[in-house]
């Protein structure tokens, strides 16, 4: 009986589906940075959850969420300040781009199945809305000598104090590689990336 | 330098004993070493597989297995690319080459690879070397098939043979009606591609025209002409090798697959999924590593009891020592004097016993595994490494020493009837 009723609240469903639902793995706590390198420059991207960078993911209805937003994204466009590399480097910021992206899943229906919540590892008990922020951001930097960056502190960790970690992949002329990088050990090793 | 003198004459006169403890040092050294050079030679050869492709795109599924299916035909993709998806992406701006492959056939034991001829010229391996031919050249007419060296060799292929390609992996239904002809050999690589027989995507395609559903239409086949006329756009590949114009634009076009909305696809760093595999693989190389460090363990503790089982035999030496004027220090001295130089003279040995080795099996490495272990100087972790077992012969022989100092004591002096 229980499959029965399952298989009549999927299919309606699936039949009347017109566009293709997808949500991209969400993980509170934890966001990506590609960094790469090349010549005399380096690009950064960043995406990590709103719930990292503003505390919340809903829409910023109050004047308090959007003065908190607008702080965030503020502070995103000065990459060097969040990824702090040495000062023989030389490095000054090219471009920067940051968005806030809002992922959202369909509309809710009364008993509608909450899986697609079930990878960010907690429920909205007031919060109905199927929603996710993300903030996403790219930066071109360029240096005078590049070569000197062997190490680039996260100091985005005491600036986002939501954040726990950052996936991290790097490449360079030397290949590609990836690293984790957490709050406890706030300091990316590059020496032999270059 | 007396001391030294006694102990390199005592080690002498001991000649047989002393020659198989240290050739059982020498053996564990080689061993030690050997295991150390075979698992960073390894290590590399595997990162050499794959090298100045920047992304690889497939079906969404995990990194690591995108990479084992697109780079080393191991399993099988969870979902296709349609062409329509791999057009859009290779036109990207930032892209500035794309080169598909289709995988799914086989013959006899090995995979058959659908590609465009570009892939000869863009696949590189081993930091940047490309794919080169034995005998003749890329495949030119919808038939022609290119074979990996292993593929040559095991199955006596020359250019020109007919080959023929069977319908999934085991070959219960072959395409008869389309025999292949190889056009070229390739050098061996020491890569999976090894193992291919690489055909055009049109090709692949083509074998099709007449399956519907896994089974022969029925009818009369569709003629070779007929087929060489055909539209065989493909409708949808494995997965994708793609290069971007510059490398600061990877991570663009990485979210830009990753997020693309009209098919879930998955595009990984091949070098970033390749770290993640050995991180997995990883185990049993630390595994290695710890057995071979028990057998230098080993053959140290058997030096330690080859010396205290000489002791009895030599007290008698030690009694003369003493009678010369020999302190019961010099006797501590003088025992870790001879282990410490069986250690040194067993590790030399067995460095040079791993070069010769070395020498003697990577050619046949190389060409049997693909496993290219170049002969290098010893690393700053491997000196430290010998100089470890040559201290650790000086750590395990001071139980032997300590007793003979105790024994010398008095031993041999009092007179015993």
């Amino acid at each position: 009986m229980k499959h029965l009723v399952l298989a009549l609240s999927v299919f309606p469903a699936a039949l009347s589906a017109e566009q293709t639902r997808s949500l991209d793995a969400h993980m509170h706590g934890a966001g990506t940075l590609g960094i790469a390198f090349s010549g005399t420059e380096f690009s950064l991207s960043l995406e990590a959850p709103g719930a990292d960078i503003v505390g919340f993911e809903h829409a910023a209805l109050s004047a308090e969420d959007r003065d908190l937003v607008q702080a965030a994204i503020s502070d995103l466009a000065k990459p060097l300040s969040l990824f702090v590399v040495p000062n023989e480097a030389g490095c000054t910021v090219k471009s920067a781009n940051v968005a806030l992206a809002m992922a959202q899943i369909g509309k809710h229906e009364a008993g509608g199945d909450h899986s697609d919540e079930a990878t960010e590892g907690h429920a909205h008990s007031e919060d109905q809305e199927t929603r996710h922020s993300e903030f996403h951001a790219e930066y071109l930097i360029t240096c005078q000598n590049i070569d000197a960056i062997d190490s680039i502190r996260f100091d985005y960790f005491e600036r986002f104090p939501n954040s726990q970690e950052l996936d991290v992949q790097v490449v360079s002329p030397k290949g590609a590689r990836a690293y984790e990088v957490e709050r406890s050990a706030a300091d990316l090793d590059l020496r032999g990336m270059f | 330098m007396t001391l030294f003198r006694l102990a390199f004459l005592s080690l002498k006169s001991r000649g047989m004993t002393v020659g198989l403890t240290i050739l059982a040092i020498a053996l564990s050294v080689v061993l030690f070493l050997g295991v150390e050079k075979l698992r960073t030679g390894a290590r590399a050869s595997f990162t050499d597989t794959i090298s100045d492709t920047d992304l690889i795109m497939g079906a969404r599924s995990g990194s690591v297995q995108l990479l084992l299916y697109s780079v080393f035909r191991i399993g099988n993709a969870t979902n296709n690319v349609t062409w329509e998806s791999f057009q859009d992406i290779a036109s990207r701006p930032e892209v500035s080459w794309a080169v598909p492959i289709s995988l799914g056939d086989s013959h006899r034991q090995f995979r058959v690879m659908g590609t465009t001829p570009e892939y000869f010229e863009r696949y590189s391996y081993r930091g940047g070397r490309r794919l080169d031919f034995q005998q003749g050249r890329v495949m030119s007419d919808l038939f022609d098939a290119v074979v990996g060296a292993d593929v040559a060799e095991q199955l006596g292929y020359k250019v020109g043979d007919p080959i023929i390609v069977a319908h999934g992996l085991a070959s219960f239904t072959e395409h008869e009606d389309t025999p292949f002809r190889i056009s070229g050999v390739l050098e061996k690589t020491g890569t999976p591609v090894d193992r291919t027989v690489v055909v055009s995507l049109e090709a692949i395609e083509a074998i099709h025209v007449d399956w519907q559903s896994g089974a022969q239409r029925p009818g009369a086949p569709t003629s070779a002409d007929r087929l060489r006329e055909m539209d065989l756009q493909p409708a949808a590949i494995t997965a994708a090798m793609l290069g971007v114009e510059s490398p600061l634009q990877i991570f663009t076009v990485q979210r830009a697959i990753n997020e693309y909305p009209e098919e879930p696809l998955l595009a990984v760093l091949p070098g970033v999924a390749l770290q993640e595999l050995w991180g997995i693989v990883g185990i049993a190389e630390t595994a290695l590593v710890g057995v071979s460090a028990m057998v230098v363990v080993t053959a140290l503790i058997g030096m330690s009891a080859m010396i205290l089982s000489g002791l009895n035999a030599r007290r008698r030496e030690m009694a003369i020592l003493r009678a010369m004027g020999a302190g019961p220090r010099a006797v501590v001295a003088l025992l870790m004097i001879e282990a410490i130089l069986m250690g040194a003279i067993g590790s030399a040995t067995g460095v040079v016993l791993l070069y010769l080795g070395l020498i003697a099996v990577q050619p046949w490495l190389d060409y049997t595994y693909g496993l290219y272990l170049p002969i290098t100087a010893l690393t700053a972790q491997e000196g430290l490494l010998l100089i470890a077992v040559v201290a650790a012969s000086a750590l395990v022989s001071l139980l032997p020493a300590i007793r003979a100092y105790r024994m010398s004591l008095a031993d041999g002096m009092m007179v015993k009837m």
